[in-house]
């Protein structure tokens, strides 16, 4: 009882700060007297809506987002797959850290968005460079932890695998593999708001579509209220993602979650 | 009541076995020319004091550390590597977490490709053994400390090991708990005789479960004494025999070399 009525005001808190902050966001714009008129929050959720069901350029919003989401989607899943195999055998097999450890690590630092120029130099405007730029920026949380879990298995079960009979390949695919998925998870978090983030900035340099194309065409016609409409957009979109990453991890790690 | 004759062949042979770890102030002794055997359906107990060595010495002869001096033989066999034969119930458990119970114990089955059949009826035969029926979905996160352990025995049991190898299984139970464990040890290694090599630092648990008992000194453990155990089983924890032997070796244990 005690503890349902703590999470109901924590969401009524919440909510409270929401409903404050739009006020005065309403309120301010309904009293500012500057030049470039600012949208109020009724204005730019009522733009949400009804771009829900009316095509901006060539699609609603629903279409932009599912633009953006596919694109995010196969970039993201290129990522994980090359991701976590090269991350695993870098942790685990001596030979394969030696030889991808370095090349890794040098070009791990350099942000996705410095690849821009060369993306689009290599795969043209089209949606291949968009890809590109997702998967470096999704590729790089994932291996890291991958590494890391690989890395930091406890040798006690390792020990264990092989006195119970495991052989190398059965000590890798049934210890190693499992115990490095918690932290396989928290790599595809970052790498999932990373891939995101990437998305829209693709979009915004090159595109006919998507949210990040929304936004920009929203600057191109002066139009803040579209504007904000799709970044209500990204946000809501984010939230979702980020939460359905939240669940499935918590369905995957039953074994890891009860101590907590 | 001291050592006279044995019971089986030879299982395991320790030939002057000794263990250094090196370290930046130099090399520390843990164990020093330790030679004995343990013999075929044995319940050999390995006492001694903590930090004396014991989980070194019991890794040892599962071939999971190396010896700097003497040789380990198992069934005449030198021991060069961790081996399904030589099956080792850890102090820390060492169960796997992110597999089920049913999935701990028949792992070393299923790595060596056994019969679904005969999977299932190994794996379930063990489980109620050691009295987890019901429990076979449960992850050890949701086990009491007492139910991890007896997967743990149970996992060390399916694989069909020659020799177990328990590291003071019950140490970290609280009293109740941990008579009970050593209550349906005893029990469970009457139905199904192997050969055991049990650690423990508690007198009680030693005499309560050995057939023999080596006792070990301080660091760097040597073998101090052995003990034949000859007490009728199940035993009374407040026999006047048992009381006596306890006496005995606590005081054997507690004198300076
Ligand atoms: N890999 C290692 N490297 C260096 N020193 C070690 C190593 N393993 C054990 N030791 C040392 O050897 C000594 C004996 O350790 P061991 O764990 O075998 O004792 P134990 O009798 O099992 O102790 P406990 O009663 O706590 O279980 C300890 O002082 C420990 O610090
Ligand atoms: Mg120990």
């Amino acid at each position: 009882m005690r503890h349902n009525y703590g999470k109901i005001r924590v969401v009524l808190y919440g909510a409270g700060t929401f409903l404050v902050l739009l006020s005065l966001w309403q309120i301010a714009a309904m009293t500012s007297n500057s030049e470039i008129g600012f949208p109020t929050p009724v204005a730019v959720i009522g733009r949400f809506f009804h771009m829900l069901s009316n095509k901006v350029g060539s699609y609603t919003i629903w279409g932009h987002t599912l633009w953006s989401l596919s694109r995010v989607v196969i970039g993201y899943l290129l990522a994980c797959v090359l991701g976590v195999v090269l991350g695993l055998t870098m942790g685990w097999f001596p030979y394969v850290k030696a030889l991808f450890k370095p090349v890794f690590d040098l070009l791990r630092p350099i942000a996705p968005l410095a690849w821009i120029p060369l993306a689009i130099l290599w795969f043209g405007i089209g949606e291949k460079y968009k890809y590109f730029l997702i998967f470096i920026a999704a590729f790089v949380p994932f291996t890291l932890n991958s590494y890391a879990g690989a890395v930091r298995v406890d040798r006690q079960l390792i020990g264990a695998a092989r006195m119970l009979g495991a052989s190398h390949s059965q000590v890798f695919f049934r210890i190693v593999v499992p115990s490095a998925v918690p932290s396989i998870f928290s790599g595809a978090q970052v790498a999932l708001s990373n891939a995101w983030m990437t998305m829209l900035a693709a979009e915004m340099v090159r595109s006919s579509e998507g949210i990040g194309w929304l936004i920009i065409a929203g600057q191109g016609i002066n139009d803040m209220t579209q504007m904000i409409a799709g970044m209500l957009a990204i946000g809501i979109v984010g939230f979702l993602l980020a939460n359905g990453m939240r669940l499935l991890e918590r369905r995957c790690l039953v074994w890891n979650n009860q101590g907590k | 009541m001291e050592q006279s004759g044995k019971i089986g062949k030879e299982k395991l042979s320790c030939r002057g076995i000794t263990k250094s770890f090196s370290s930046s102030s130099g090399n520390f002794e843990v164990l020093h020319d330790l030679t004995f055997d343990v013999y075929e359906n044995e319940f050999l107990v390995l006492f001694g004091p903590g930090q004396c060595g014991k989980t070194t010495l019991l890794y040892m002869l599962a071939g999971l550390e190396e010896c700097t001096e003497g040789e380990v033989f198992h069934n005449g066999e030198p021991v060069t590597g961790p081996a399904p034969s030589r099956a080792v119930v850890y102090q820390t458990m060492a169960l796997f977490p992110w597999m089920t119970v049913w999935d701990n114990v028949s792992f070393s089955q299923k790595v060596r490709k056994a019969e679904k059949k005969v999977i299932a009826e190994r794996t379930q035969y063990f489980i109620d053994l050691v009295g987890l029926t019901g429990f076979e979905k449960s992850y050890p996160v949701q086990l009491s400390g007492g139910m991890k352990q007896r997967v743990g025995i149970a996992r060390a049991y399916c694989s069909d090991p020659d020799v177990l190898l328990m590291d003071e299984p019950f140490g970290h139970l609280d009293a109740q708990t941990r008579y009970m464990m050593q209550e349906s040890l005893g029990k469970i290694w009457e139905n199904e005789k192997r050969t055991i090599v049990f650690v423990t630092n508690n007198i009680e648990e030693a005499l309560y479960l050995a057939d023999r008992i080596i006792l070990l000194s301080d660091c760097p453990s040597q073998i101090k004494k052995e003990y034949r155990i000859t007490l009728p089983r199940p035993r009374s924890l407040v026999s006047p025999e048992f009381l006596k032997l306890r006496k005995e070796i606590t005081e054997q244990m507690n004198m300076s070399d």
